[in-house]
């Protein structure tokens, strides 16, 4: 579902964002993306996203080779793609109800497929009876719940959450996880890039930890730390190096990828 | 992709509401600038009618008798070409000179004319136009001839100052034609500032670029629109403060003005359109440069 081969995104500022980066995450997996800031995390998802191109590598994302993409078709790719941020997002002028219909409506839906999705997307976030609140009238948790909701109203094959419970305590935290672990069932793809010890910890999915650009460890059952608990996970950098997973991430080991 | 019609007005609409005062100020400029352009186009038409006689170098005509025979205007057109002041002359037959008369008069006076009773004419170039009168003298009384006309001063006074004016006018039309692209620029801007939420939500969930600009660019057209039929209005208020003025009097050169239909319709078509331009080459840069899609 995402192939990264080889990508080297740097700055112009001169920062090494990602190196010799290679990474191959299946369909319906779940994967943890962790480390410290910095290490490259956010320019994975601006890679996916075609925000950010690379400037060497080359990346699929839902079969679609990003970097030779024609601009044009980058809209099209990120209806693919669907988006949680750990600011949630949402337009403070339009109801619950409305943000996640405004998603439906600017590609295009016709109105009487937004009237029947929206309230079964909004059922599916446990969220029915807040169609009409506004965005300021609803907890954090909510927010992010609805935002969630509006990543997955058009069905995207690819959940990306850049730090999505940041701002959330860490029941609610578990309630967001939850959601995106239901949606993963639904055979979408889920991307969570975090720094939540706890939510890494519980889930027990791959984990993928970077580090200064690199990918330090690829566990199929990870937790946020080598040594769970110690957060101290830094002392495997050297062991493994990007070419080793690579090798590691086109071969057999794919623990959850799903077949349907 | 299925553009919802609906969607992108309710967004443009939205958009100008928000925007009021800045929607505002674009629409004034935009009509007082077009206004100042079809003044100067209203001017240079309302001219050209009523001086109509005197274009294409036409110095002198000479009306002949209506029952004056064609033998008699040979001889005189004769004279005319022969004459050291006078550089060449076009015959204007009875049926032309009718014809010409029924576009000169209103409809209530075409009725009292006929083809018999209208003049022929001779219509000179000078070789030098300052001797108008002198030629005017030496033909005055010629047999068949009933009279000779040229322009007074008067007409060449006010083709002076009109065409002065229109320059002005089209001048000062341009500097605010400027100024008002320019506003519109900044009036797209301040709306593509204040929706830049919508717009990262609309490019993330996977909104096409023109799907996302065309909501601002209609908005500047729509400015651009509200302005010229403000400036529609006043060119037309001026039309009939021309009729107004003149009274229907046909004699009077404020009524030889006013505009035929198709005249004062081109006028309007051409402040609408340069009105379309503007606001779409201001909205259009303003997409460009500031929406980054």
């Amino acid at each position: 579902m995402i192939t990264f081969e080889n990508v080297t995104k740097t700055y112009k500022t001169g920062t090494v964002a990602v190196r010799d980066f290679s990474l191959v995450i299946s369909k319906g997996e779940f994967v943890f993306l962790v480390g410290p800031s910095g290490a490259g995390k956010s320019t994975f998802i601006s890679l996916v996203l075609r925000e950010e191109l690379p400037d060497e590598g080359r990346i699929w994302v839902a079969g679609r080779d990003v970097v030779r993409l024609p601009h044009w078709r980058v809209p099209y790719l990120r209806r693919n793609v669907g988006c949680v941020f750990q600011d949630f997002r949402l337009l403070p002028n339009k109801t619950v109800f409305e943000n996640i219909g405004f998603a439906m409506q600017v590609i295009g839906r016709p109105h009487y497929q937004i009237e029947k999705q929206v309230p079964q997307v909004l059922e599916l976030v446990g969220l029915g009876d807040k169609a009409a609140n506004l965005p300021e009238e609803l907890s954090g948790g909510e927010q992010q719940r609805v935002a969630v909701a509006r990543a997955f109203v058009n069905r995207p094959l690819i959940l990306l959450a850049d730090e999505p419970t940041g701002n959330l305590d860490p029941v609610t935290s578990e309630g967001i996880m939850d959601l995106l672990d239901r949606i993963n069932k639904t055979g979408t793809t889920v991307v969570v890039a975090t720094h939540d010890v706890q939510v890494v910890d519980t889930m027990r999915r791959r984990v993928i930890e970077l580090g200064d650009g690199l990918i330090v460890r690829d566990d199929a059952r990870g937790t946020y730390s080598t040594s769970p608990g110690t957060g101290s996970g830094g002392d495997r950098a050297d062991t493994y190096r990007a070419g080793d997973v690579r090798a590691r991430g086109a071969g057999s080991r794919r623990p959850f990828s799903r077949t349907r | 992709m299925a553009v919802s019609v609906d969607f992108v007005a309710r967004e443009t609409g939205s958009n100008l509401w928000r925007n009021k005062a800045m929607t505002l100020a674009a629409v004034l400029t935009v009509a007082v600038s077009l206004s100042l352009l079809g003044a100067a186009l209203f001017l240079r038409q309302g001219i050209s009618n009523a001086t109509v006689k005197w274009q294409h170098g036409v110095n002198v005509i000479v009306w002949f008798h209506a029952d004056s025979s064609t033998a008699t205007q040979r001889v005189i057109g004769e004279e005319l070409t022969q004459n050291s002041y006078v550089r060449s002359c076009t015959y204007h037959s009875q049926a032309q000179d009718y014809r010409a008369a029924l576009k000169a008069v209103p409809a209530t006076a075409a009725s009292v004319l006929s083809a018999s009773t209208t003049p022929a004419s001779d219509w000179c170039a000078l070789s030098n136009p300052q001797e108008a009168t002198a030629v005017a003298r030496t033909f005055q009384n010629s047999p068949g001839v009933r009279n000779v006309q040229y322009p007074s001063q008067a007409i060449k006074n006010m083709e002076n100052v009109t065409h002065a004016l229109q320059w002005a006018f089209i001048i000062v039309a341009l500097v605010l034609l400027i100024s008002s692209s320019v506003l519109i620029v900044n009036t797209i801007r301040l709306a593509i500032f204040s929706r830049r939420k919508e717009v990262s939500v609309m490019k993330l969930v996977g909104a096409t670029d023109w799907f996302i600009r065309v909501p601002f660019i209609l908005e500047g057209l729509v400015q651009g629109l509200l302005g010229a039929l403000v400036s529609v209005l006043v060119v037309l208020a001026l039309n009939w403060t021309i009729d107004g003025v003149s009274s229907g009097n046909i004699t009077s050169i404020v009524y030889r003005m006013r505009l035929s239909g198709a005249d004062l319709g081109w006028t309007l078509v051409m402040v609408v359109l340069v009105g379309l331009v503007v606001s779409t080459v201001g909205s259009g840069f303003a997409v460009r440069r500031f929406l980054d899609v």
